[in-house]
């Protein structure tokens, strides 16, 4: 059963909140212990994945939809960016 | 940065005080600062684009309403991530109660590659007691005090479900991570 204190050294590992010599003699030890270096490096993994993975990405067409229900829900905002013309609604043409 | 800081709550206390005056300009500049972080946050802990982006109109509309009783203390962001989530926790009861499966075009799948769809599935299964620490921190990149006060719970509480999910998240993932096997005999001499 390994103690709280490993556990947090491999957490902060994990997320890179330890200093640098710290660092490296984590990197030491589990040299020679193969459950540390599994945890250490399937930890740190999980965090840089999480890091690295792209979230929604705020599109143009989102900024505009948002500020359409709040208009549509009362709120009477002013965007500070005119609405892209490929976004804004265009009238048939009169004859 | 402290003066950056400063300088943005300064901005914040005006902007409130010209909401609170019915100055329709004020929303329109703190969404501007603020709308993609909030949308950001909300799509991480609903999983998909149109609840988001309801959650964030909302945010915005119940900013415009309280903007009268606001303190414009310097907490504005802490207190407008507390009113995000608080929408997403009534979105996600709502979804639980009508049992809606979770949406699978969250993100669009064609603009992300496979290993972030699968961290963000691997995420979205996590007990929202442990997404929330990694979206603030891991995602949005808050200190800990400040998600702590956004979820208004101590910093050793954070830490210990921050530190839980990532767990919690490694273990969901593991297959995915097994490619970290010739790292860790890199290690590991006696591997």
């Amino acid at each position: 059963m390994k103690n709280e204190t490993y556990h947090k050294l491999i957490d902060l590992y994990a997320g890179r909140e330890l200093p640098e010599g710290l660092d490296e003699a984590m990197e030491m030890a589990a040299f020679n212990d193969p459950e540390l270096s599994h945890e250490m490096t399937t930890m740190r993994k999980t965090v840089d994945a999480l890091q690295a993975s792209s979230g929604d990405t705020f599109t143009e067409e989102s900024y505009q939809r948002i500020l359409m229900k709040i208009y549509a829900r009362g709120g009477n905002i002013m965007p500070q960016a005119p609405a892209p013309a490929h976004l804004q609604y265009h009238l048939p043409m009169q004859g | 940065m402290p003066n950056e800081d400063a300088k943005e709550s300064l901005a914040e206390k005006k902007w409130l005080a010209r909401l609170a005056a019915g100055d329709a300009d004020a929303l329109g500049a703190i969404y501007e600062v603020y709308g993609e972080r909030i949308f950001r946050y909300t799509a991480r802990m609903l999983g998909n684009r149109t609840d988001a982006e309801d959650a964030t109109a909302e945010t915005f509309l119940r900013v415009l309403r309280q903007s009268a009783t606001l303190r414009a203390d310097g907490a504005f962001r802490t207190w407008l991530f507390r009113i995000a989530r608080n929408l997403c926790i009534d979105k996600l009861r709502q979804h639980k109660l009508l049992e809606l499966p979770p949406d699978m075009q969250y993100g669009g799948s064609e603009e992300k590659s496979a290993l972030s769809v699968t961290v963000h599935q691997a995420l979205n299964q996590l007990p929202l007691e442990y997404r929330e620490p990694l979206v603030l921190c891991d995602l949005e990149e808050y200190s800990a005090k400040d998600a702590a006060d956004v979820l208004n719970i101590s910093v050793p509480a954070l830490k210990s479900r921050l530190y839980r999910g990532r767990r919690a998240l490694r273990d969901k993932l593991g297959s995915l991570l097994e490619g970290s096997k010739h790292e860790e005999r890199n290690l590991s001499q006696t591997d």
